[in-house]
């Protein structure tokens, strides 16, 4: 669904990404694993033809109105109000408005559809760009960054609408630097450093291969299962 | 088309919750009705339609300038610009709805200032005809400005100073005779000219202000190919 071969990318004098290959199939959740400036926004932008490669190429299974997006900074028009903000893609789609509106259920903002994009939280504002990216059904998903700086509830909410999507059909590209995120969520993953993937697969070969299985004591379930209560 | 129809009515929605863009649209006529109904109608030694006619000159040639840019370099700078190409929109597209909306604003104003002056028929149909090719000109240039702006705050920077340049020489010439000359190329002047003296050349006004179209194209042509408006 996804092809990149040997994509190299410079700015000047500095190779940001060099010899980058991997292809992504259907139907499934890949992730990009790196930290800050590694070059995963640069692969995710050159995927989307906003940025061209200075060598190899790359291939997308998908025409552009295919194709759903949530960047690094969100777009949402800030003075209109949730509802505003997808109709305005579903016109451009040519899908009817109560598209709109399953799309905010989905995400769970259904009683802030009037509310004001301005008036929202961070993590509202991720998930009205979410219910933008998904609102037209796309066969492929490009997420960057999907729960950066958000609470763990938000979070997990965002993982099970992703998971969502990949079981109806759709193909996930996302980029993260949270480890434990790409492990819970991806089928298969990329590790990229320094704008070279050193390594990848499915997240437990990876693990099993650098001979890195383990158990971590995972508070985050000791406070549900003490206090019934999601964290955030 | 269904995009450009889309931009439109994201522009006019917008247009309503942003009161640094519509204020320009309402400051302009209502200063133009007070000054009217408190000043020239109750004094016979000034020309009746002298506020309206000022103030429908600036609206023209600086309020749109400002408006115009300051949409574009909003959506570009807050990447909104990016998603809707992303979605398929054509720059051509984005630029043909939000610009189509600000001419039916500006074309709505230009008709209020009709309705709150004096006109005769004729009048009328020369004034809404010149501030036409006044609005057309003032949002190629706003335009022009919001490519090349990188943020708000630059478009701002850019356009204030040009829109007072178009907005004011009209004035200076009139005290000026080589000022007035050099002048008589703008867009602006030939708009004062015309909304000041409806028996003045109104053809040339027309050629004048459609050069000043054809002009400004060109460079907005010259900046969309170099610059681009992906955002």
């Amino acid at each position: 669904m996804i092809e990149m071969n040997s994509i190299v990318k410079r700015y000047g004098q500095q190779t940001v990404l060099s010899d980058v290959t991997f292809q992504v199939k259907e139907r499934e959740i890949f992730g990009l694993l790196g930290p800050s400036g590694a070059g995963k926004t640069t692969i995710i932008n050159i995927l989307t033809n906003q940025l061209e490669a200075d060598g190899g190429n790359h291939r997308i299974g998908a025409a552009a109105f295919e194709i759903g997006l949530v960047l690094d900074e969100d777009g949402l028009y800030v003075r209109l109000s949730c509802l505003e903000n997808l109709n305005i893609f579903a016109d451009i789609y040519a899908i009817p408005h109560t598209k709109s509106l399953e799309a905010l259920e989905r995400v769970g903002l259904t009683d802030a559809a009037k509310k004001p994009v301005n008036k929202l939280s961070r993590g509202m504002r991720q998930r009205l760009a979410l219910a933008r990216a998904i609102l037209h059904s796309p066969k492929i998903l490009f997420l960057d960054e999907p729960t950066s700086g958000l609470d763990p509830g938000t979070a997990r909410g965002i993982h099970g609408l992703i998971k969502d999507m990949r079981d109806s059909g759709a193909t996930i590209f996302l980029t993260t630097h949270n480890m434990d995120e790409a492990v819970k969520l991806c089928d298969r993953a990329a590790l990229l450093h320094k704008g070279s993937i050193v390594e990848q697969g499915a997240p437990a070969d990876i693990c099993d291969r650098h001979h890195a299985m383990k158990t971590v004591p995972d508070l985050e379930s000791v406070f549900i299962k003490l206090t019934g209560v999601e964290l955030g | 088309m269904r995009s450009v129809k889309a931009i439109f009515i994201k522009q006019a929605k917008d247009m309503l919750k942003n009161p640094m863009i519509l204020v320009q649209f309402i400051i302009y006529p209502a200063v133009a009705f007070i000054m009217t109904e408190l000043i020239a109608k109750s004094n016979p030694d000034i020309p009746s339609n002298i506020f309206v006619t000022m103030m429908a000159a600036i609206f023209a040639g600086m309020a749109l300038i400002l408006s115009m840019s300051g949409i574009i370099a909003e959506d570009v700078e807050r990447k909104s610009l990016r998603m809707l190409v992303m979605a398929g929109v054509k720059p051509q597209e984005y630029l043909l709805g939000a610009g189509g909306f600000i001419l039916l604003a500006g074309i709505t104003v230009s008709a209020v200032f009709g309705l709150i002056g004096v006109f005769t028929g004729l009048e009328l149909v020369k004034f809404l005809a010149v501030m036409v090719t006044g609005i057309v000109a003032s949002i190629i240039l706003g335009a022009v400005i919001g490519i090349l702006a990188k943020n708000q705050q630059m478009a701002t920077a850019i356009a204030t100073p040009v829109a007072m340049i178009l907005g004011f020489t009209p004035m200076i010439a009139s005290f000026n005779g080589t000022v007035e000359k050099m002048a008589s190329v703008l867009y602006t002047q030939q708009l004062n000219v015309i909304v000041n003296d409806y028996s003045a050349n109104f053809t040339k006004a027309l050629a004048v202000n459609g050069i000043n179209i054809l002009v400004l194209l060109i460079l907005f042509i010259f900046i969309y190919r170099r610059k681009g408006l992906r955002g």
